[in-house]
């Protein structure tokens, strides 16, 4: 024994030397098979107690089980053997086990054995449908040949042919537990190339029915050949040798027996088969595809091949099937295949039809019709792509089956889908190399479409709302097939939003649709990139989002695609922590959309005339960066509200103040004055009146302090308009009455200025200076029965400030009043608009607590009322 | 040895992230987590329907550091996950007694 079992390893060490240089990959399984064989037959004849039997007549055979039976041994594979007697176990079997046994245990080697007699054996079979299988694997490996033909003659009399049904049923609750547990390897990123759906045991039930079905033929080829066409039979020799050899290099990587390909496992088989990095895709996204295509192909080889077995034929009832199926098609047993052949050719549309009415009735297409689909995929050619009826079935299938999602991965299977669309098959098996998509891209676009078509039976009440809503939900389906089509790159919404174009045009929709369409590929990823990456509380942001999605109805859309887009993609893509997220993104744009104030077409435009304008008169002076730079921190009203002149004299301005800070800082040593600030004044004839702009460090007060210097000066404020930049700048235009004395104007102004640089600084106390006379700010002078004062706290219209308005009449040192009241209430003026009309004043303050919080406590709202009201009080 | 939790607007992650990086942390345990402080949910109205949001979501992320380092990540973690709005977020900083390394079985300081 010693000599075959040193004679063994030494064979085996060659034989993982040769697969590591790359040199017997394919046949390594059978001839690691072969050397164990090899073993037995060496050491048989060497063997006292095996010869004593024989002598004592007492026949045994060893046998093969299992993955052993099959030669199917990869590195580290179990190797399950069975030690058959006739009629009764002898006493010297244990002897017998450990000369021939033990030495491969000391080896090394994952041996498993058991010692029966065949009646033990066919009364295990059949209760343990593990063991039955692993007997329908056996082979001869050495002893009396006629023992082991007796097992098998009486394991298909008297256990296969009684059982045949029950073991199909085990066997697909088997497949249940497997998906499970393993999961549909076909679509995973991390397969289970044994147990996962599409893995080996796909294969090998295939192999047990066959046998089972068709009795106990010596080669796996015949039993299979009896259901398959010879291409079948090929394509699936090929795709077993293909996993059985990743599966040798994973046994070699870890060193021991595993069959999970972990991520880490991928990028180095990769390697060793030879792919390597492309532009387009790593070497593990390559050999990924490859696996999939060959999992997924072995997968669906497998459903067909078993599905017609055993299949309990139904009563045909003509009547009610009659109506349903078009001519050149007939339902059997509840799946749908063509009349004849003949009739495809003359025609070819039929390819379609048999999917559409697969989907619209809910059928699947039968082995055989997938298998004359396969053969007449030539037949899609470009006339057939482009066929109108062709593309509206397609359409159909796509946009209102409830079966589309089942339908379309029979078309993907089939490589139908791939011949209709040749720019999904580039897609198809792609992967993207990370923990985060779980899915290839081709089952991840169908995925998201049946997220989609479960929107009517959503438990969210939200998104089936606005599902239901819905204009146009066929465009929604037709985004989810192709929102990932450009993933062939960097930059795949862009490319995917051209390739949809194109597939949209042959397919020949309005360009209404064709752009909403593509509006949705090349956005699918905005609202989720927006919610995670920027600062939902900057009502800039929201805008800008607001504005590129455009309508409220392409919002809901791309809030229902991206939902949908998320859960298909895997579990890290979608949880409640990411769904608080946009959903928070989604409701702050419905809002901007739904006032109708910052995100209309018209603002838009609007918009973009203003930055093209003022980059028209600063172009010489400030770079095209620097100048979006500046825009970017300008918030959306006033961009909207602001002639552009303006804007460039407050662009001058605001360097101005950067300069003067930093020229400060430097005098003081480090310390910046908060209180500079840069003072403009000018005279508008037009309006009889003076315009004066002031931009300064924001801080709370400072439109408080600006108000009151001005009802010091007895200058009456007509109008104003405040806004506070992103960075902190606070532009402030304000429109006041001419100085009373006309005389000295400019003296006057220098006054205002100086009196402003001392209340800044703390120099100057205004609560004490402003008196109280209650001189009427608008000139008229005459004073009309005076309104109620009102004061309305507004939390509705935007997410991001409350708004007060104040109306109320006018006087002299109201402003001042009510904006100091604001800034003892520890509000923030953010922006406000100050107009007064005859005696009549409106003012409207956005503001926030010192903390950027909108204020919506109740109490505080009360309160704020309240101290306002008492300030409005005619004195 | 102290830990320093951290929890920050999920917006600002990358920047606090390669601001510590930068500053030689070698590792850091990154949490979505959902709650709330000052920062209360609210609630929204869709044609009738209400949805109610209870938490803000925000990131926590949790670094083991050389208390010598301590003062340094305060600041910048501060000075990166500011907006000067509500919600910004808070630091802990919690003492360590031990850290092992599970695979050489460093400790200490060594193991961080």
């Amino acid at each position: 024994m010693e000599y075959s079992a040193a004679q063994l390893k030494t064979s085996r060490q060659q034989l993982i030397t040769l697969f590591t240089d790359g040199l017997n990959t394919k046949s390594f399984p059978e001839e690691n098979t072969a050397l164990i064989d090899q073993y037995f037959q060496d050491s048989l004849p060497e063997s006292h107690v095996g010869r004593t039997l024989l002598q004592q007549g007492i026949p045994f055979a060893f046998i093969a089980l299992g993955g052993y039976g099959r030669r199917e041994l990869c590195l580290h594979s179990d190797i399950d053997t069975l030690l058959l007697f006739g009629k009764k176990v002898p006493s010297q079997a244990k002897t017998l086990v450990q000369e021939i046994l033990f030495p491969l245990w000391d080896l090394g080697l994952d041996l498993g054995y058991g010692t029966r007699t065949i009646k033990d054996c066919l009364r295990i079979a059949k209760i343990d449908f593990e063991v039955l299988t692993s007997l329908l694997d056996a082979r001869f490996i050495g002893g009396e040949y006629p023992l082991y033909l007796d097992l098998i003659e009486k394991l298909y009399k008297k256990v296969v042919t009684k059982k045949a049904r029950d073991l199909h049923r085990w066997l697909a609750e088997q497949d249940k537990k497997r998906l499970e547990t393993f999961g549909d390897s076909s679509y995973l990123l991390e397969p289970n190339l044994k147990e996962g759906i599409g893995g080996l045991r796909d294969y090998h039930h295939m192999l047990w029915l066959a046998k089972a079905s068709f009795g106990p033929r010596e080669t796996h080829e015949q039993a299979f050949r009896a259901r398959l066409s010879y291409q079948e039979y090929q394509d699936l020799r090929q795709h077993v040798s293909f996993l059985l050899n990743i599966r040798n290099h994973l046994h070699l990587r870890s060193l021991r027996k595993n069959d999970r390909l972990t991520f880490e496992d991928q990028e180095e088989i990769a390697n060793r088969l030879g792919l390597r990095d492309k532009k387009t895709s790593l070497a593990a996204e390559q050999f990924n595809e490859l696996v999939h295509a060959t999992m997924a192909a072995l997968k669906s080889l497998s459903r067909s091949f078993i599905g017609g077995l055993f299949a309990t034929k139904k009563k045909r009832s003509k009547i009610r099937q009659m109506p349903l199926v078009p001519r050149g098609l007939v339902v059997d047993g509840g799946e749908l295949c063509f009349d004849t052949v003949r009739t495809i050719i003359k025609n070819p549309s039929l390819l379609m039809i048999i999917f559409e009415h697969g989907a619209l009735l809910g059928y699947a297409l039968s082995l055989e019709a997938r298998r004359i689909i396969r053969e007449f995929l030539y037949l899609v050619d470009d006339s057939f792509r482009r066929s109108k009826t062709i593309i509206n079935s397609f359409i159909k299938i796509v946009t209102q089956s409830n079966c589309a999602f089942e339908t379309l991965s029979q078309m993907m299977e089939i490589g139908f889908l791939d011949s209709f669309i040749p720019e999904f098959g580039r897609i198809h098996n792609r992967v993207e190399f990370d923990a985060y998509h779980i899915y290839p891209v081709g089952i991840h676009s169908l995925q998201t479409i049946r997220y989609l078509k479960s929107l009517t039976e959503e438990k969210d009440i939200l998104l089936r709302d606005l599902f239901v809503e819905l204009q146009h939900p066929e465009r929604l389906f037709l985004a989810g097939l192709f929102h990932d089509i450009g993933k062939i790159g960097s930059d795949h919404a862009r490319r995917g939003t051209k390739i949809t174009k194109n597939i949209l045009k042959r397919f020949g929709l309005t360009d209404d649709a064709i752009e909403d369409i593509c509006f949705l590929v090349r956005s699918h990823l905005l609202l989720a990139e927006t919610a995670t990456r920027r600062d939902l509380n900057d009502e800039k942001v929201i805008v800008q989002c607001a504005r590129m999605i455009g309508s409220l109805e392409r919002l809901k859309l791309l809030y229902l695609l991206t939902w949908a887009d998320s859960r298909a993609t895997g579990p890290k893509a979608w949880n409640d922590w990411i769904a608080n997220l946009i959903s928070e993104l989604f409701f702050k744009v419905l809002h901007i959309m739904e006032s109708k104030e910052l995100a209309t077409q018209d603002a838009l435009s609007r918009v973009e005339h203003v930055k093209a304008e003022v980059h028209k008169k600063v172009g010489p002076i400030i770079e095209r960066q620097d100048l979006e730079n500046s825009f970017e921190l300008m918030p959306p009203r006033y961009l909207l509200n602001t002639h552009p002149r303006k804007i460039v004299q407050h662009l001058g301005m605001a360097e101005s103040l950067k300069a003067k800070k930093q020229a400060n800082e430097t005098k003081s040593g480090g310390h910046a004055g908060d209180e500079v600030f840069i003072f403009e004044s000018r005279e508008d004839k037009k309006g009889n009146c003076w315009e004066i702009t002031i931009v300064a460090i924001d801080r709370p007060g400072l439109f408080a302090n600006m108000a009151g210097v001005l009802a010091l000066n007895a200058i009456n404020i007509l109008s104003a308009d405040i806004y506070t930049w992103r960075d902190g700048t606070a532009v402030d235009v304000l429109r006041t009455t001419n100085p009373l004395d006309g005389l000295f104007v400019q003296e006057k102004w220098a006054k205002v200025k100086e009196d402003l640089k001392n209340v800044l600084a703390g120099r100057l106390s205004l609560e004490s200076s402003v008196g109280n006379e209650e001189t009427p700010r608008s000139p008229t002078g005459l004073k009309k029965l005076a309104r109620k004062p009102t004061v309305i706290v507004d939390n509705e219209s935007s997410d991001f400030f409350t708004i007060i308005e104040v109306y109320s009449h006018d006087h002299v040192v109201l402003l001042y009043r009510i904006t100091h009241t604001l800034f003892d209430l520890g509000l923030d003026i953010h922006s406000a608009r100050i107009a007064a009309a005859a005696d009549q004043v409106v003012d409207v303050f956005y503001v926030r607590d010192l903390e950027g919080q909108k204020i919506e406590d109740v109490g505080r709202v009360k309160e704020i009322k309240r101290i306002l009201l008492k300030q409005l009080k005619p004195l | 040895m102290k830990k320093i939790e951290a929890i920050i607007k999920p917006f600002k992650l990358e920047e606090v992230k390669d601001g510590l990086s930068r500053m030689g942390v070698k590792g850091m345990t990154v949490t979505e987590v959902k709650g709330f402080g000052r920062q209360r949910g609210h609630k929204e109205v869709y044609r009738g329907a209400e949805y109610q949001v209870d938490f803000v979501p925000k990131v926590k992320i949790e670094v083991i550091l050389d208390s010598k380092l301590v003062p340094q990540a305060i600041a910048l973690i501060q000075e990166k996950a500011r907006t000067g709005k509500i919600g910004d977020g808070k630091i802990f900083v919690i003492p360590v007694e031990e850290v092992v390394r599970i695979r050489t079985g460093e400790t200490g300081k060594e193991a961080i």
